[in-house]
């Protein structure tokens, strides 16, 4: 086909992305060798191609680390929210009751960094920002003087500590975060800097506690994931064992099925048998039929 | 770099457990969080380097990011395996992008600042140029380049910026363009020939 100098060049970004079909391909580079005109554009084209890579612009450095947190955080508060009866969540979106949420809130940041302070302050924390957060009107009086007021103010303070995990107050305060009842996404986090410690037992306490307690799937499985280390250890398996037969989250009862055959002990047999008898979700019995599988045992009990 | 031929017809994710897509999706579906957050992992660069060109500021871009994983989360349920997931991801991060540079009507000086460890910085002032440091002349058809590339881009209707960028840096097939803001492949096409017209007419003096 003869193709005209106009449709070629048309096609020369589809022949440079590789977006022509093979004989449309064919055609066109056949004009080309034979059209120093067409040839020239294609090389002009090629160096407009060449110059828009060259000015790729690279996403900002923790850009992604920050998107990525922000999105746990916000899944952890999905979650949350789908796991809370209707009524409750009707009463809790409710304007009226919002201020005083907040309030309490605030209330309960003020008293628990009153009761954290005495820790901060025999640590080696680096204290990078204090600035108040928030503040309440204690109470308003005349001011001696008489010509004017006296405001007494209680003042939440916000202040950055830093330190290593292996500082006894960070790990305090981190066991403190793991169990904050108003911040599915704090637990969240807290509990997957504590999985890196999980050799520890306070530490795999606060993880069984975490995955037998916390209201929020998102953060069971984010201690699930650091009692992998534990799947030998008798005390977790028999949290698991519960979890995995009480658990309302199915993507929980699959990952503590996970944990618990990472090792084939035969104390598992009884709860998956269980499990499979009462199981209603499919890919949770399917991976319950594997694990028995995989162990010799038989799928009911006899 | 090297974008054209079929090395990157896709985005291509591997799945490094042997757990193919499909089963991820399923696994997924049935409330693994596991699998969910593994599917994330397979294409959120991606998702934040589209976002992050067509955006440029970094909270437009974490909230485009945020909202289109969301959305995924809670609609998985009714992914039907009827189209690539590839595909219905993009549809929402496409509808996303395309609102956020409807909406805010990202104005030029906006969509080019970048947030870098001095404060917001231009976009195009922050990439490196490796020939242009020894020649003065060279440096400063450089920085009249990305002048001209930064307003150009600036000027295309967002369809058009759309197209080019899931094209030209994302490498992503003209059909997948097309599926992905629901229309045809010629449409896609047509939108990528306006695209590079008017980058050719801009740039016709440098290159």
């Amino acid at each position: 086909m003869n193709l005209t100098c106009e449709s070629v060049r048309r096609e020369l970004p589809l022949l440079i992305y590789g977006e022509l079909s093979f004989d449309e391909e064919e055609n066109v580079q056949r004009h080309i060798d034979g059209c120093a005109d067409c040839a020239r554009s294609l090389e002009a084209e090629r160096a407009m191609h060449a110059a828009l890579d060259e000015f790729e612009t690279p996403v900002p450095e923790g850009l992604l680390v920050s998107a990525r947190r922000g999105l746990r955080r916000a899944l952890a508060e999905e979650l949350e929210r789908a796991s809370r009866p209707s009524l409750w969540h009707r009463v809790w979106n409710s304007p009226y009751l919002k201020p005083a949420g907040a309030f309490a809130a605030v209330a309960l940041a003020f008293f628990g960094g009153r009761m954290t302070n005495p820790v901060a302050e025999k640590s080696d924390f680096d204290t990078e920002n204090i600035r108040p957060v928030a503040s309440r009107v204690r109470y308003v009086e005349p001011s001696p003087s008489g010509d004017g007021v006296q405001i007494v103010l209680d003042e939440t303070r916000q202040r950055i500590v830093s330190g290593s995990l292996e500082d006894r107050s960070i790990k305090q305060l981190l066991l403190a975060a793991a169990k904050d009842p108003n911040d599915p996404g704090l637990r969240v986090e807290s509990v997957e800097m504590l999985c890196s410690r999980s050799g520890e037992a306070e530490v795999r306490d606060a993880l069984l506690y975490a995955l037998e307690h916390d209201t929020n799937p998102g953060v069971r499985l984010k201690a699930l994931d650091g009692l992998k280390t534990y799947s030998k250890d008798s005390e977790t398996r028999a949290v698991l064992a519960r979890v995995l037969l009480k658990d309302t989250n199915s993507g929980v009862r699959a990952q503590a099925i996970d944990v618990l055959t990472q090792s084939r002990n035969k104390d598992i047999v009884a709860p998956l048998q269980e499990l499979l008898r009462k199981e209603d979700n499919d890919y949770v019995r399917m991976r319950t039929q594997n694990a028995l599988r995989e162990m010799k045992a038989s799928p009911g009990i006899f | 770099m090297d974008r054209s031929g079929e090395a990157v017809a896709s985005i291509g994710v591997r799945w490094s457990s042997g757990m193919d897509e499909a089963a991820l999706i399923r696994a997924a579906q049935s409330g693994d969080q596991d699998a969910f957050e593994r599917l994330v992992r397979g294409y959120d660069q991606s998702v934040l380097r589209l976002a992050h060109r067509l955006l440029g500021a970094s909270e437009d871009v974490q909230d485009v990011y945020q909202e289109a994983f969301l959305r995924v989360y809670k609609n998985l349920n009714q992914f039907r395996f009827d189209c690539s997931f590839q595909t219905w991801l993009y549809r929402i991060v496409t509808n996303l992008c395309l609102d956020a540079l409807r909406k805010k009507k990202v104005r030029r000086e906006e969509s080019s600042m970048v947030e870098t460890s001095e404060g917001p910085r231009d976009r195009m002032d922050v990439v490196e140029d490796n020939h242009a440091v020894a020649d003065p002349q060279r440096k400063l058809l450089s920085v009249q380049l990305k002048d001209r590339i930064k307003s150009t881009l600036a000027g295309l209707t967002p369809r058009e910026r759309m197209v080019f960028e899931m094209r030209h840096y994302e490498g992503m097939r003209l059909r997948a363009i097309g599926d992905a803001l629901g229309t045809s492949e010629e449409a896609a096409k047509n939108c990528l020939f306006r695209a590079t017209q008017k980058m050719r007419t801009a740039l016709g003096d440098f290159v």
